[in-house]
C-alpha cells in the first residue's frame, strides 16, 4: 500500500483517549498517516507544518473539551481557513452542550458527530464514508484508495465522473 | 496510468529527457534515403512513442503534442516549408544529348532528379562527361530542355509536398472521431439517466440465481455495454453490481477471483465488438478509410462479433475452470427502477434509433459518421444533456485517437513509413506468418502500452506494406487491420494493459499473478483464434 499525502489529524487532550482513537483507525495509518495534536494551538502548528510541506488535511477529528480554544472554536476557524476548508471534520465528544453543537454544525459544516464513548467499528465506518467523499472531491486518480476505502462508491463516481477514461 | 501521487518519477524524467533526444536524434544520424521531412516525422514519432511509454506526460497531452509539432514543423504553412520551393533549372543542351547541369543537381549515384510535379521526382540516369567546379557536364537521351531538373538534391522539399496544417488539426474532425462522440453523447446520457445500470438489471435477471450463470451473465451484459460504451466506465459499473456478491462469500473463497476478473475481461473483449466499442478500433478504421477499404459498421460488427462471442465463452470456461463456484446459489440484488420521465424516454428512443440505424449501415447506406450527428444534436436539442454535460464528454480519449491519426497522417506523407519498411524483406515473410507476427506483437506491445498507442504505433506500418506493394497479391489491407485492433483489445495481462484491469486489480479482491495467468492464455488464445479467422472466416465477408 502506497502512503499518500492525505493526512488525518486526531485532537484530544487525553493521552489515553488519543491512543484509543489512534488505535482504532490503524487500518487506515498505511495509506492515510496520523498526526496527533493535545491542544487547539498544537493542532493548528502541525496542520501548518503539514500544509506547509504540500501535504492535505483529509480528515480531522476532535474533542470538544481542549485546554485554551474548544474544539468547535477550532473546527469552525479550520472550516473557514481556505486550505483546511475541504477536510472533513469530525466532532467526537460526551460534553458539547446543544449550542456549542449546533455552532459546530451551522458554521463549521461539521460532517459528522460522535458522541463517546464510540465503538471501533463506528468510528472506523465514518472515517471511511468521510475519507471517500474527500478522495472523490479533491484527488484526481482514486484508484489507490478502492481497496482500504468505499470501493462501490469510488467506482460509482468514475462511472459518473468519468475520471478515467479508454485509453 | 498515474504513478505515485505528485511529481516526475525518475522513470518519468528519464522518459522527459529520452524523448526530448528522439526528437532531435534523426538529424544526429547518417539515415540514408530518408527525406528532411521524413527525418523531422521520425523525430516526432520517436518523442511520441517515447513520451507514450514513459507517460512524463498523460498520453492524451502527447497527442496533442505531435498535432502541435506537425503543424510547426511539416506543414506548408509552417516556418520550415511556408517560403520553401523547390530549386529548379532548365538543363543547358551542349550539343545533342549533352547537358550542363549544376553540380549539385547530380547525386552520388548519377542520376539526376526531373521535377514531374510539385512532391515528386523521377530520378534519371545520366553518364558523366566532365565536371568543372560549378556545373557538370553529362549525357543522356532522357533529358529534354523544357524540363527542369532539381538543382539542389539535398534541398527539404524533394519528394516532400507539404500538407495544410488543417490536415493535421482536421483529425479531431475525422468522421470516425465524430463516430466516437456521438458514442459518448450516448454514453453520458446512459450515465445521467442511468440506463446503463437499468439494463444491466434486466438483462441480468433470465440468468437466475446460479454462480455459474451468473458470471455468463455479468460477461455477456459487460460485453454488450462495452460495444457501445466506454470499456472503462462499464467496468467500473460493473463493479458496483459484483462487489456485493462477492461480500456474500466466504473470505476465503477462490470463486471471488473469477468473479472480480470477468468484468474486465468481459469489457476488454466486448470493446472489439463495434467500431465504436474502443479507441483503437478508430485508429484502424481512420487508417484504412485513407487508403480506400473503408469498413461499415455493419460489417465490422459481422467481422467482429463472432470471435467475441467466442472468445466470451472460452473465457468463461476458462474462469470456472480456474476458480470453480463454491456455492450453490447466490442473490443477485439489483437496485434502481426504470426512469420514465419525458427526458428519458427521449434518450431510450434516440438510443435505440441511433443504435439500430448503425448496425443498418449496410440496409440503408447512411454512413454511420451521418448517423452519429443525429444523438449529439438530438440529446443538446431536447435538453437531455446540457452544458456541464458536454464538458463532462471524455475529450482525452477524443484527443489521444486524432493525435494518433495525425501521427499516420504525418509518418505516410513524409515517406517515413514507406523508409521504415525499408530495410527488410517482407515479401519473404509470406502472407501469414506477417499476420501472426502483427497480432502478437500488438497483443505483446498493448499489454504494456496504451492500446490506442500501440495501434497508432503499428498502423503506418501495414499502410506502407500496402502503398509499397513489398507484399505482393496475397496481402489483404483490411484483414490486417482489424486483426490489429483485435489483438490490442486482447492484451489484459497486467493491472496497467487497460484501465478496466486497473479498476478491477483496486478493488484489492485479485492477485496479479490471477490476473497475469489468465491474461496470457486468453492473450495468446485469442491472437489464435484471431488468425485462425482471418484466414477462413473474415476473407468470405469482406472485399
Amino acid at each position: 500500500m502506497e502512503r499518500s499525502d492525505i493526512y488525518i489529524i486526531c485532537i484530544e487532550d487525553e493521552q489515553e483517549v488519543l491512543d484509543a482513537v489512534v488505535r482504532d483507525l490503524e487500518k487506515l495509518e498505511e495509506q492515510f498517516p496520523i498526526e496527533t495534536a493535545t491542544s487547539a494551538e498544537e493542532a493548528r502548528e502541525v496542520i501548518k507544518k503539514l500544509l506547509a510541506d504540500g501535504r492535505k488535511i483529509g480528515l480531522i477529528i476532535c474533542d470538544h473539551i481542549l485546554p485554551g480554544d474548544n474544539g468547535v472554536e477550532l473546527l469552525i476557524e479550520l472550516h473557514q481557513d481556505e486550505q483546511t476548508h475541504p477536510s472533513r471534520k469530525v466532532l467526537l465528544t460526551g460534553q458539547a452542550g446543544l449550542d456549542d453543537t449546533v455552532r459546530a454544525l451551522n458554521q463549521a459544516r461539521l460532517h459528522h458527530y460522535i458522541p463517546k464513548p464510540w465503538t471501533r467499528q463506528e468510528l472506523m465506518e465514518v472515517a471511511v464514508r468521510l475519507l471517500t467523499d474527500y478522495v472523490i472531491e479533491h484527488e484526481e486518480n482514486i484508484l489507490p484508495y478502492m481497496s482500504t476505502l468505499d470501493a462501490e462508491k469510488i467506482s460509482e463516481s468514475i462511472r459518473t465522473r468519468r475520471s478515467i477514461s479508454d485509453e | 496510468m498515474k504513478s505515485g501521487y505528485s511529481g516526475l518519477t525518475p522513470v518519468q524524467l528519464t522518459g522527459l529527457l529520452l524523448g526530448i533526444f528522439g526528437l532531435i536524434l534523426p538529424f544526429l544520424l547518417p539515415l540514408g534515403t530518408l527525406s528532411f521531412a521524413g527525418q523531422i516525422g521520425l523525430g516526432i514519432f520517436f518523442m511520441a512513442a517515447i513520451f507514450w511509454m514513459f507517460e512524463p506526460i498523460p498520453i492524451y497531452a502527447t497527442s496533442m503534442l505531435v498535432i502541435f509539432l506537425q503543424i510547426i514543423l511539416l506543414s506548408s504553412q509552417g516556418p520550415m516549408f511556408m517560403d520553401a520551393k523547390l530549386p529548379t533549372e532548365k538543363p543547358v543542351e551542349l550539343q545533342e544529348q549533352t547537358w550542363q547541369i549544376p553540380t549539385r543537381a547530380l547525386k552520388d549515384d548519377n542520376t539526376v532528379l526531373v521535377a514531374v510535379e510539385p512532391g515528386k521526382t523521377e530520378a534519371v540516369r545520366v553518364d558523366v562527361i566532365e565536371r568543372n567546379g560549378q556545373h557538370v557536364i553529362v549525357r543522356s537521351d532522357e533529358l529534354s530542355a523544357d524540363k527542369a531538373i532539381v538543382s539542389d538534391t539535398g534541398h527539404r522539399l524533394v519528394n516532400y509536398k507539404p500538407n495544410s496544417y488543417t490536415d493535421y488539426i482536421g483529425t479531431l474532425a475525422n468522421p470516425i472521431i465524430i463516430l466516437f462522440l456521438g458514442g459518448f453523447m450516448l454514453a453520458e446520457a446512459s450515465v445521467k439517466y442511468n440506463l446503463d445500470k437499468n439494463l444491466t438489471r434486466y438483462l441480468l435477471s433470465p440468468f437466475g440465481s446460479k454462480p455459474r450463470f451468473i458470471i455468463l451473465g455479468l460477461m455477456l451484459v459487460t460485453a454488450a455495454l462495452s460495444a457501445f460504451m466506454s470499456n472503462t466506465a462499464t467496468a467500473a459499473m460493473m463493479v458496483t453490481v459484483i462487489l456485493p456478491i462477492i461480500a456474500q462469500l466466504e473470505p476465503g473463497d477462490r470463486f471471488k477471483f473469477g468473479l472480480a476478473l470477468s468484468i474486465p475481461i468481459a469489457a476488454n473483449i466486448g470493446g472489439i465488438t463495434t467500431p465504436i466499442g474502443t479507441p483503437p478500433n478508430a485508429i484502424v478504421i481512420a487508417a484504412l478509410t485513407e487508403y480506400g477499404k473503408s469498413i461499415s459498421f455493419t460489417d465490422w460488427i459481422i467481422v467482429a462479433a463472432p470471435l467475441v462471442i467466442v472468445m466470451l465463452i472460452f473465457s468463461w470456461w476458462l474462469l470456472l475452470a480456474l476458480f470453480p463456484p463454491s456455492v450453490d446459489r447466490f442473490n443477485l440484488d439489483l437496485k434502481g427502477k426504470l426512469n420514465l420521465s419525458p427526458k428519458a424516454i427521449g434518450l431510450y428512443v434516440i438510443f435505440g434509433a441511433t443504435v439500430l440505424l448503425w448496425v443498418t449501415e449496410n440496409m440503408h447506406g447512411i454512413p454511420s459518421s451521418m448517423v452519429a450527428f443525429l444523438p449529439v444534436a438530438a440529446l443538446v436539442t431536447g435538453r437531455i444533456l446540457g452544458k456541464n454535460d458536454i464538458r463532462n464528454l471524455p475529450w482525452d480519449v477524443l484527443w489521444l485517437m486524432a493525435g494518433g491519426i495525425s501521427l499516420g497522417i504525418g509518418m505516410d506523407k513524409t515517406g517515413l513509413a514507406v523508409w521504415m519498411i525499408s530495410g527488410f524483406d517482407w515479401g519473404a515473410m509470406g502472407y501469414v506468418t506477417l499476420i501472426i507476427v502483427f497480432g502478437l506483437v500488438a497483443v505483446g506491445m498493448s499489454n504494456f502500452l496504451s492500446n490506442t498507442v500501440t495501434a497508432t504505433l503499428l498502423m503506418p506500418l501495414v499502410i506502407s506494406l500496402h502503398t509499397s506493394g513489398v507484399m505482393g497479391d496475397n496481402f489483404n489491407l483490411l484483414i490486417t487491420g482489424v486483426v490489429i485492433a483485435v489483438a490490442c483489445s486482447l492484451a489484459m495481462a497486467l493491472p496497467i494493459s487497460t484501465p478496466p484491469n486497473a479498476i478491477a486489480m483496486s478493488t484489492g479482491i485479485i492477485r496479479t499473478k490471477d490476473m497475469a495467468k489468465v491474461g496470457v492464455i486468453i492473450g495468446t488464445v485469442g491472437v489464435m483464434l484471431t488468425i485462425i479467422y482471418a484466414i477462413f472466416y473474415w476473407p468470405l465477408v469482406t472485399n
